[in-house]
């Protein structure tokens, strides 16, 4: 149950917090750098990481399904037969019908000029075809998959393209980057946390005759161990704070001069930085490693007298 | 207030702090604890105060019994308790202000609360114009002073002290010892160490005399006119 009387600790509490960064700024100062350092390596990776995952997201909206109907001109019945049946597949956000003369017209706008290469033909080579769209949430290359087996079991249906070895190829990279990002961002942060840990260790000795004297007037565990929480909170949450001005200065600065690498990379996705809900938890992020460092040095307290 | 009943305290190697050591300390009583160093007199207050554990038998303190004591009530017992050290034990950044106004600030009074009975004590203890000095600028006696107040600022039921007076001239220590001799006077239920014979002599209160961790007299105040001096380097 918490009272009036706790609540007025923990205020007392906090405020011990706050006057131990005032008597050592210089600890905490080169354990925020320290911090900033590492998180900065973390948000970079975590933004190119956030950038690809755009890409592909750009990707699925423009991401068309073609499926070409057996050569030959096709029956009414059958278009419309297959138009309901994919239509009515769950994920099938649209469906248009391209018949072989759309095709065809499609093709001499798209050739234009060299279009006369299509007027010794005596007939139109084309099949008629259905361009699928999807809903956004179906947009990943197990969703795109999973309808492109559906529209190939259809009787009529001759083949179904929509990009795959590409799509497929990124999403694999991606998964990768995303993989390898856990591992070294897990390293990384219980490298982060291990050194919070020796700075609010070096501020615990630093304070032992003042934590001593707490316990001896009646302080409990959590009153003598709120204030170095509370520094490591703040020591992880400044850290990452650098750690997104340096790198958004980085992306800002260095963007322009980037711009043919960007492309190669992001294609025409547009490189973004991370939004208020991605710094609000990388800030979070550096504040629960602070507090990580700091429950790691402070086991020990509790045992003393 | 304190029951010890056949209580043994050993440190880590062995050695012990307290050998079978019984008594009763009523509420409102004022004993003195004497002997030479390494009698016992410290464990016997920091068992008191639960820094210690016993190794054996059974401390009771305001109706708690110390072996059954959680690491999380020792708190609790603590802010009932105000202890005074030898080595005042003064935070050195803050101010004399600061330093009383812990205990008041752990047992969670409010910030009105603090300021008056620190504001309160300081002033009955001739501290009125330090407030707001460091612990490093006032003399041994003023910084004795100042843990004084920090012991008796929360009005504790029971005051320990440790040599109060062991690094003051006669004076000052004479001083020391009328503060805690007035917060007895209002009811508070005091024990003092000191193998300081003058002060047994001067006080004449109840006398505990410690030897190699045993109890080995234990005086009414009226029961050892002339013998404080012997009593005390006998056991020396």
């Amino acid at each position: 149950m918490i009272d009036v009387r706790s609540l007025r600790r923990l205020g007392t509490s906090m405020r011990d917090g706050l006057r131990g960064l005032r008597q050592a700024p210089l600890v905490f100062l080169m354990s925020v750098s320290t911090m900033a350092a590492g998180l900065l390596m973390l948000s970079a990776y975590l933004l190119v990481v956030q950038n690809m995952r755009t890409v592909l997201e750009t990707a699925g909206a423009d991401l068309t399904l073609v499926a070409f109907l057996t050569p030959g001109e096709p029956d009414e019945a059958v278009v419309a037969d297959l138009a309901a049946r994919f239509g009515g597949i769950d994920s099938v956000d649209s469906v248009t019908f391209v018949s072989r003369e759309r095709a065809l017209s499609r093709l001499r706008e798209d050739l234009g000029s060299e279009a006369t290469i299509l007027e010794d033909m005596r007939e139109n080579p084309l099949p008629a075809s259905f361009e699928i769209q999807l809903i956004p949430e179906a947009r990943t290359p197990e969703g795109v998959r999973r309808v492109a087996s559906r529209l190939a079991e259809a009787d009529g249906v001759d083949d179904v393209r929509y990009g795959e070895a590409w799509v497929e190829g990124y999403a694999r990279v991606l998964r990768a980057l995303e993989w390898i990002g856990a591992g070294f961002g897990g390293c990384l942060m219980l490298v982060l946390a291990v050194i919070v840990a020796g700075t609010v260790r070096l501020a615990v000795y630093a304070r032992s005759d003042e934590i001593q004297i707490q316990r001896l007037v009646g302080a409990g565990g959590l009153f003598v161990r709120l204030p170095f929480y509370l520094e490591g909170a703040l020591q992880g949450a400044t850290g990452a704070g650098t750690a997104l001005l340096l790198l958004w200065l980085a992306f800002s600065s260095a963007l322009p001069s980037a711009g043919e690498a960007v492309q190669l990379l992001l294609g025409r996705a547009a490189p973004s930085f991370f939004g208020v809900t991605e710094i609000i938890a990388l800030i979070l992020l550096g504040a629960g490693l602070g507090v990580g460092g700091s429950v790691l040095s402070l086991v020990y307290i509790e045992e003393s007298p | 207030m304190i029951q010890m009943y056949h209580v043994d305290m050993r440190y880590a190697g062995g050695a012990f702090g307290l050998r079978d050591v019984s008594l009763h300390v009523e509420r409102g009583e004022f004993v003195f604890l004497t002997g030479a160093s390494g009698a016992g007199k410290t464990s016997l207050l920091r068992l008191l105060f639960a820094a210690e554990a016993p190794s054996a038998g059974q401390v009771l303190v305001s109706g708690r019994n110390l072996s059954r004591l959680s690491s999380s009530q020792v708190p609790q017992l603590r802010r009932e308790i105000g202890v005074i050290f030898q080595d005042f034990k003064l935070l050195g950044e803050r101010t004399v202000f600061e330093n009383v106004a812990v205990t008041l600030e752990i047992a969670g009074a409010s910030r009105r609360e603090i300021r008056a009975r620190v504001w309160s004590i300081l002033k009955r203890l001739g501290l009125g114009h330090r407030l707001d000095h460091r612990p490093r600028a006032l003399s041994g006696g003023e910084q004795q002073r100042v843990a004084i107040a920090r012991a008796l600022v929360n009005d504790p039921p029971l005051v320990l002290a440790d040599e109060p007076t062991g690094n003051l001239d006669p004076d000052l220590a004479r001083d020391i010892m009328d503060i805690i001799a007035d917060a007895h006077a209002r009811g508070t239920t005091v024990i003092v160490a000191t193998h300081d014979p003058t002060l047994l002599e001067r006080y004449r209160h109840r006398l505990l005399v410690l030897e190699g961790g045993a109890l080995v007299q234990d005086n009414a105040p009226d029961s050892y006119p002339g013998s404080v001096r012997r009593a005390v380097s006998t056991s020396a």
